[in-house]
């Protein structure tokens, strides 16, 4: 099987949503006709989902008391600006 | 926001603290994604809203308020990466117990002893596989898919044209299947 030599960049742009109809057709008929770039695609695929549903922390609950505590004192910030 | 901005301007802190709130998970959640350790990421974070904070007066307000935020923050964690070792830096957070309470952190209530164990074993390969990216392509993917910022954002953020956006983008996504797309 003869690969379009683009067929990688394609890929990228379908996953960027930014695809135009034509390409996409190219696209979509390699990869029903060739299993390699169909696993290249589906791993690319795979990968961008594991991404997503990386789970989420978040940070301590006293986050937003110690950034306040680090900031420079308000008379002084007023000073400066007057 | 721009009453929010506003007020700080003039000092208000507690102002400030509102905008802090607003913004701490994702914030944090880029510094955790971008530096792989929990400890790191509470300290690049405050710093990036301290540094937020002391250069408010430079935020310019054609550009959205979350984007600023974004960039000194990636500039940041940047930064950090770069001055690491990268050595000293790879297993860190994979085998201590550290790491363990944070993924327990996680974990949700319904889920089984082993589909937990699993889901573990999961996010620590794929936080490893974003923290063996270089640090050019990390922040575009972390920005992409951990923020679901879209690709004109980014741009913006990292002060960069789209065409490079899209091919650190790429080329991120072709590291990544390396250690990701046979799973």
């Amino acid at each position: 099987m003869k690969c379009p030599h683009n067929i990688v960049n394609l890929m990228h742009d379908f996953l960027d949503g930014d695809i135009g109809p034509h390409d996409e057709k190219i696209l979509r008929e390699h990869l029903q006709q060739c299993s390699a770039c169909a696993d290249h695609f589906n791993g690319l695929e795979k990968t961008v989902a594991f991404i997503q549903h990386a789970s989420h922390l978040t940070p301590p609950s006293d986050f937003t008391a110690r950034v306040m505590a680090q900031l420079p004192k308000e008379r002084k910030m007023i000073r400066v600006r007057r | 926001m721009k009453k929010r901005i506003k007020a700080v301007k003039k000092g208000d802190q507690n102002a400030y603290a509102d905008i802090v709130d607003l913004y701490k998970d994702k914030i944090y959640r880029l510094c955790y994604r971008m530096l792989g350790n929990r400890h790191e990421a509470e300290d690049a974070a405050q710093e990036a809203f301290i540094r937020a904070y002391v250069n408010i007066h430079t935020y310019n307000p054609n550009m959205r308020f979350s984007s600023w935020l974004y960039r000194i923050a990636a500039n940041l964690a940047i930064d950090k990466i770069r001055k690491k070792k990268p050595d000293a830096y790879l297993d860190e957070e994979i085998s201590g117990t550290d790491g363990l309470t944070m993924y327990s952190q996680l974990s949700s209530s319904e889920a089984s002893p082993e589909e937990t164990l699993e889901s573990l074993e999961l996010q620590e390969t794929v936080q490893k596989a974003i923290e063996q990216l270089p640090e050019k392509y990390r922040s575009v993917i972390v920005l992409k898919y951990i923020e679901g910022l879209s690709l004109q954002e980014i741009s913006e953020i990292l002060d960069l044209p789209l065409g490079t956006v899209k091919t650190r983008l790429h080329r991120g996504r072709e590291a990544l299947r390396k250690h990701l797309g046979h799973l």
